[in-house]
């Protein structure tokens, strides 16, 4: 943005980018949020199951040469404890706001993740960001005319110093979540068991979704122990693993006006924190 | 009139420039923040060619020949419904690669979803696109959707349909929403018309879409339901 008249036609642009309920202002005062937009606000925005649409046409892509890299980037960065993959998540799937999750391409967001995590972490500061940004850019100056696209590191630190994590090498030899056998203690629920799922609220992180919060289900599978995606997506794994359960909820009994089978099911893992016992008749 | 065209022909002759190939702002950023890694030490050059010769080297192959193997073998078949890993690793997968601790966003826990001919399963993941990459590969981007996530979930026969997989009413559909540290993949019926057939020819007409539970094993389709690719700008390799 350099001309007058291209910043105002940024602001125009921006203008018409809306993820906020339309017969609201901006900023409502307190009496115009209830309860249900107060909820529908603080929902984690990757929990999309559930939310009509119309169909699209399903299609696969080629591969950006930047999209490989970045996958190997957060997957490498995990490797060598900078964090875990539940942070990485967290950062690009919830905290990046609704906005940006359904505005921006897949790995653009997992991108700004490990960008993220790194500045968060103070392995770099945003100025240095800046300035390798600008950098890498005008490397480029005038079009790729050929050039590969590469990192060109200007030397390999020893990473002696830097800050890692538990995760990555209490794991080895063992995997996740076999890490975390044995420490969850006795397992409440067993296979059969009907279980109804807390409507709990759920302020900045979660993997249980909406759409199965107050639902009625079956025990399906005792999965597994591990710590939960609330404690991960901020590595606390200071925390004590709890047992997971695969559910089994009936979809005719799930969703108001489903018109497929009735012995058409769905099933999905949780925690056992949200899920309590139902007395059965 | 004659205004407005003077106008529109001095625009025109502003946006008719030769086309540059700019690079992209992800592409700026993906080698700014790779640098600043491996200046700082983070990880190594060495690592991150490592993690790329492997993730290279990830499909649905092994994946094809789990199934195939198991419709052959009952003992394989058992072993693949009772522990994923160890059926994985007799098709050459072991999960804890290439880390020790394995591929970090995909954890060490593979369940096989068998079907029969009265249930089928199908795989989401609706809160990002979990899926068992080691031994199905990447996950195609239609699985990672918004619509797809949004929709199989609550009408999963529709969307079954857009993919050409229309199942009767006596068939029951099982979504499996794979949420957490399980990934799944889908052990489907063996179709009629393959009885003589071999592991390699069996594994040839598992697809990927098959092992996700969007499509069936046909004699003779050996390609997935959606094939339309849309290009990259610059492509990799792979």
């Amino acid at each position: 943005m350099t001309t007058p008249s291209e910043r105002v036609a940024q602001l125009d642009l921006m203008a018409r980018l809306k993820s906020a309920f339309t017969d609201l202002p901006d900023a409502p005062t307190p009496d115009l949020i209830d309860h249900e937009r107060f909820t529908a606000y603080m929902k984690t925005p990757h929990d999309v199951g559930g939310e009509p649409d119309a169909p699209i046409k399903f299609e696969n892509k080629q591969y950006e040469v930047w999209e490989l890299q970045t996958y190997v980037l957060c997957e490498v960065l995990a490797w060598r404890g900078i964090w875990v993959s539940e942070e990485r998540r967290r950062i690009q799937n919830v905290d990046i706001g609704r906005t940006n999750y359904l505005g921006l391409p897949y790995y653009g967001r997992w991108l700004l993740a490990a960008a993220r995590v790194l500045v968060e972490k103070h392995h770099i500061t945003v100025g240095e960001l800046t300035e390798r940004l600008a950098e890498v850019k005008g490397r480029y100056e005038g079009g790729l005319e050929g050039k590969p696209l590469d990192a060109k590191p200007k030397f390999e630190g020893d990473g002696l110093e830097v800050k890692r994590n538990h995760h990555h090498t209490h794991a080895v030899g063992k995997g996740d979540p076999q890490v975390f056998s044995g420490q969850a203690g006795q397992q409440k629920f067993q296979v059969g068991d009907t279980v109804l799922v807390r409507d709990l609220p759920a302020l900045f992180y979660t993997r249980t979704q909406e759409f199965v919060r107050g639902a009625t289900g079956e025990i399906a599978t005792v999965a597994y122990e591990s710590l939960v995606a609330e404690d991960e997506a901020w590595d606390r794994h200071d925390q004590k693993p709890e047992w997971f359960y695969i559910v089994r909820f009936n979809l005719s009994q799930l969703w108001h006006g489903y018109t497929g089978a009735d012995s058409d099911t769905l099933q999905t893992e949780i925690p056992e924190r949200w899920l309590e016992a139902v007395a059965q008749a | 009139m004659t205004d407005h065209d003077h106008d529109h022909d001095h625009d025109h002759d502003r946006t008719a420039a030769p086309m540059v190939d700019e690079i992209t702002d992800f592409e700026v950023l993906e080698i700014a923040v790779r640098e600043l890694c491996i200046e700082k030490g983070l990880f190594t050059v060495e690592d991150h060619r490592r993690f790329t010769e492997f993730a290279e080297g990830i499909g649905p192959t092994p994946a094809a020949h789990m199934v195939a193997r198991a419709w052959l073998n009952p003992d394989y078949k058992q072993l693949a419904l009772a522990d994923g890993l160890a059926a994985s690793r007799e098709v050459g997968v072991d999960w804890l690669n290439p880390t020790g601790f394995g591929t970090p966003s995909d954890f060490t826990l593979l369940h096989v979803l068998e079907d029969t001919p009265t249930l089928h399963h199908v795989v989401v993941c609706t809160l990002c696109s979990c899926y068992p990459r080691p031994i199905l590969g990447n996950s195609p981007e239609w699985y990672r959707t918004p619509n797809y996530r949004r929709r199989i979930v609550r009408w999963p026969r529709q969307v079954l349909a857009e993919f050409g997989l229309y199942l009767p009413g006596d068939v029951a559909i099982r979504v499996e929403d794979s949420n957490q540290k399980h990934r799944f993949m889908v052990m489907p019926v063996r179709p009629d018309g393959t009885e003589d057939w071999d592991e390699d020819q069996l594994a040839e007409i598992v697809t990927r879409d098959c092992l996700i539970g969007v499509a069936l094993p046909k004699v003779s389709v050996t390609t997935n339901a959606i094939t339309d690719t849309r290009p990259a700008i610059h492509p990799a390799d792979h």
